[in-house]
């Protein structure tokens, strides 16, 4: 941008009047701009003062965008005027190719392409774009709640049809990413029913077999829980069904050690795999949810787990975890 | 003290898991060497940080903050004040003076002079003009155009009872929280305004429990050509997240005075607040992480999340969950039944763990505070870490006695409209009151930093000045 000329030195914009920020006012504590984010500025308030919606404003809303992409009335007035000169979106879609890559972290981006999408009505190749800047930026939020929003908004077979392939895609890469797995409860259980998932229990079982093996292969991810837990939540599946899975990852790894060397292996309940570092806290902490909502003898089973937690294995949680005994008693008495 | 333990990958390494063992390295430097005694908060450099901005302003690189001017204002005189700052009449008419410059002819402030009307820049603003305005001409207080900033909010309203933070552009929390805050301290609160708020903010909590961006709406076509905002599918649109989780929270506390006023047989949204408890404590790092925070599960520790996330807990207390809600110095007067419980003044969060890791990481070692080390200082994470040090030192809770004070000494205003529902407003929102002698200050006594408001981020002298103005009342001085 810097071998460009300054608008105030471009005889194309010899007619727009320049509008400094303040007039008549000292600003306290100003931003020492560049001469030539004030000059595209000053500018741009001469066009906004005017109302003015012309191709030149695109070359001067984009140079504005490009110095500073969180300048939300520049993309708000270039909107108003593509739409004003009934400008071609699919070039400016190209346009957000470029941009949205450079600038993942800014909000107006990613707002601009949804505004255009709602006018283009060709939602199938945003799949595969954002699919792209996932592979740069793997958890960006507004990339993720972009994608879902695509779906949701024009809610069609087709492009839900290859979500469950594609997290798991994301999770291969990366199976701690707790964007991907919040992306799949979305999906799976938030969004309406799917073809070929009508069956609701059995997709409630395919979900805990999918969860579980990642639990077994890396069992410290707190991402991988809060999805087990969500499942169970949702479909109200109580956790001590879940306590024969759960209870090799709540011990030691001698403890059960001769299990793993036998030829016998249980799909339904995969063990922890052998760099696993145990005992694991969330299966502690789930063994003791499981223990509670038992109720009776099975409370003092789960204050001593809340113990071991506040006391050895999860000592930053220490008033968390005694507050789960206080309240677990306070209940029975 | 023991070395503390690095977070198990399982011998499973994954893009999460390296960054992690990066950020761990590079924290362990940092841990003190008396758990105690950690380096103390540098107050005078802070300010100098912050000074050395106001004064000679900011270098080019804040131009990306040029959409964000009342931001940066406001999380500069707010550091001032949760350092027990004030400034000289000189500049806080220069600082009224530029905010006013902001105001959007149309209603709503930009984020500079010339820029759309935006919600977030408008209580970064209306905030900014707390701390330095009064009333009168030149004031800044008398100068907002109340009835334009209303009707703004009104035209941002969303069938689903979200708000776009600007016209076309998008609907988040933020806007939520930032709209109400503001119709909070300048008495524009209206049924028609808060209408379908509860069900939206309701709608973001997650799986995991903490909140997200915002929600989907779906809506089905009835028969008579309108259409129906379906209640029982309203995903959330991205995952949980501490900066949306601190606005959904405070502002759904914000909605209790209206929910309250609404007809009980009327079906009532709810937020799980155990789940959500869950969420916080488990956004806390461990101690090699020395107690800071996250935002999102499986992200890394940020300073700024202090207060996003360590805010969070005192507004959970004072909806009686997860302990720690503090009480009235004198409440023999009413008998509970479950008093013992009551007396257990205990959180759920480790508090002293926070201030650990703001004095000992968060600090720069040349001035201002940061995310972690090493990266540089900056305004915004200057005053979150600040703000967070404040939550963690203090234990704010809406006090009883206080609110009933406060209800006392109610003048009926003249403008009857909406009385029940600002009156219950006004009074909650002044209510929260510092419990005695429970504030628990890392290291040196000279650590110590103001309380601040638990909804707004304003000190609590700030809010009664400005509230009591708005709201045409006369705030009677605390016992």
């Amino acid at each position: 941008m810097e071998d460009e000329p300054l608008f105030a030195d471009r005889p194309e914009w010899a007619d727009v009047v320049p509008l400094e920020q303040y007039e008549g006012v000292i600003p306290l504590a100003p931003i020492f701009y560049t001469n030539e984010y004030k000059d595209a500025t000053n500018y741009f308030r001469g066009i906004v003062k005017t109302g003015e919606m012309s191709p030149r404003v695109l070359d001067l809303t984009e140079n504005i965008i490009r110095q500073n992409p969180a300048h939300y009335s520049a993309w708000q007035y270039r909107y108003k005027t593509l739409i004003f000169l009934n400008a071609p979106l699919d070039v400016e879609l190209r346009l957000m190719d470029e941009l949205a890559v450079k600038y993942l972290k800014t909000y107006q981006v990613w707002h601009h392409r949804r505004l255009l999408v709602q006018q283009t009505k060709n939602p199938a190749p945003e799949l595969e774009f954002i699919a792209d800047s996932l592979q740069i930026d793997t958890k960006n939020y507004h990339t993720w709640s972009y994608r879902q929003w695509i779906l949701a908004h024009f809610n069609d077979d087709a492009l839900w049809s290859r979500e469950l392939e594609f997290v798991e895609s994301m999770l291969n890469y990366d199976l701690r990413n707790n964007s991907a797995w919040h992306h799949r409860f979305f999906v799976v259980f938030q969004s309406g029913v799917r073809k070929g998932d009508e069956d609701r229990a059995e997709v409630v079982r395919r979900e805990l077999t999918f969860v579980k093996t990642k639990i077994s292969t890396a069992p410290n991810n707190a991402s991988a829980w809060n999805y087990l837990r969500g499942v169970l939540d949702h479909s109200k599946t109580p956790y001590s069904s879940l306590k024969s899975f759960v209870t090799p990852y709540s011990v030691p790894h001698s403890s059960h050690q001769d299990v793993t060397s036998e030829d016998i292996v249980d799909l339904e309940n995969p063990l922890p795999s052998p760099g696993a570092q145990l005992p694991c806290v969330a299966a502690i902490e789930f063994m003791a949810d499981a223990h509670e909502s038992n109720g009776g003898d099975d409370l003092m089973r789960a204050t001593e787990l809340w113990r071991s937690l506040a006391d050895e294995h999860d000592t930053m949680r220490k008033k968390y975890w005694e507050y789960r005994i206080k309240e677990a008693l306070q209940n029975v008495r | 003290m023991a070395q503390p333990r690095q977070s198990p990958d399982d011998l499973y390494a994954t893009e999460t898991s390296d960054t992690q063992a990066e950020t761990e390295a590079v924290l362990l430097k940092h841990v003190p060497a008396d758990p105690e005694s950690p380096p103390p908060l540098q107050k005078a450099q802070h300010l100098q940080f912050l000074v050395r901005n106001l004064t000679q302003g900011f270098p080019s690189r804040y131009t990306s903050q040029d959409a964000s001017q009342p931001w940066l204002l406001y999380w500069t005189l707010q550091s001032f004040s949760v350092m027990g700052v004030a400034m000289d009449p000189d500049n806080k008419q220069k600082a009224i003076n530029t905010i006013l410059a902001w105001q959007h002819p149309e209603g709503g402030f930009g984020g500079g002079p010339g820029q759309a009307a935006h919600l977030l820049p408008t209580y970064a603003a209306v905030c900014a003009l707390a701390i330095v305005g009064r009333p009168g001409p030149g004031g800044g207080w008398d100068q907002i155009d109340r009835e334009k900033l209303y009707n703004f909010f009104l035209s941002l309203k969303e069938p689903d009872g979200s708000f776009l933070v600007s016209h076309g552009a998008e609907v988040d929390v933020r806007g939520t929280y930032c709209l109400l805050v503001v119709a909070y301290v300048l008495n524009l609160l209206t049924p028609e305004l808060l209408e379908g708020m509860p069900a939206f903010i309701a709608s973001c909590q997650t799986y995991e429990g903490g909140f997200s961006s915002a929600s989907q709406p779906y809506f089905s076509a009835e028969s008579d050509g309108t259409t129906k905002l379906l209640d029982d599918i309203r995903p959330p649109l991205g995952e949980a997240h501490g900066g949306y989780t601190f606005c959904a929270l405070a502002s759904w506390i914000m909605l209790q005075p209206y929910l309250n006023l609404q007809d009980p047989a009327s079906p009532r949204p709810s937020v799980e607040y155990k789940r959500l408890m869950r969420w916080l404590v488990q956004m806390q790092g461990s101690e090699i992480e020395l107690g800071g925070f996250r935002g999102r599960t499986n992200k890394l520790v940020d300073g700024c999340y202090s207060w996003w996330v360590g805010g969070c807990f005192a507004l959970l207390a004072s909806q009686g969950v997860g302990g720690g809600h503090g009480q009235d110095a004198d409440h023999t007067s009413t008998t509970h039944e479950d008093e013992e419980w009551d007396d257990v003044e205990e959180f759920v969060w480790n508090k002293l763990a926070l201030q650990r890791y703001i004095l000992c990481a968060a600090q720069h070692p040349a001035s201002g505070l940061r995310d972690k080390p090493p990266k540089s200082a900056d305004s915004y994470h200057t005053l979150y870490c600040l703000a967070g040090l404040s939550a963690a030192q203090h234990n704010i809770y809406p006090s009883p006695a206080r609110q009933a004070q406060l209800d006392q000494a109610w003048q009926l205003p003249s403008d009857e409209q909406n009385h029940e529902l600002r009156k219950t407003a006004f009074t909650e929102a002044l209510s929260w009151s510092e419990e005695e002698g429970t504030s628990h200050v890392l290291g040196s006594q000279a650590n110590r930093v103001n309380a601040t408001h638990p909804i707004f981020n304003l000190t609590m002298t700030h809010t009664e000045g400005i509230m009591s103005h708005f709201y045409k009342q006369t705030v009677p001085r605390r016992k």
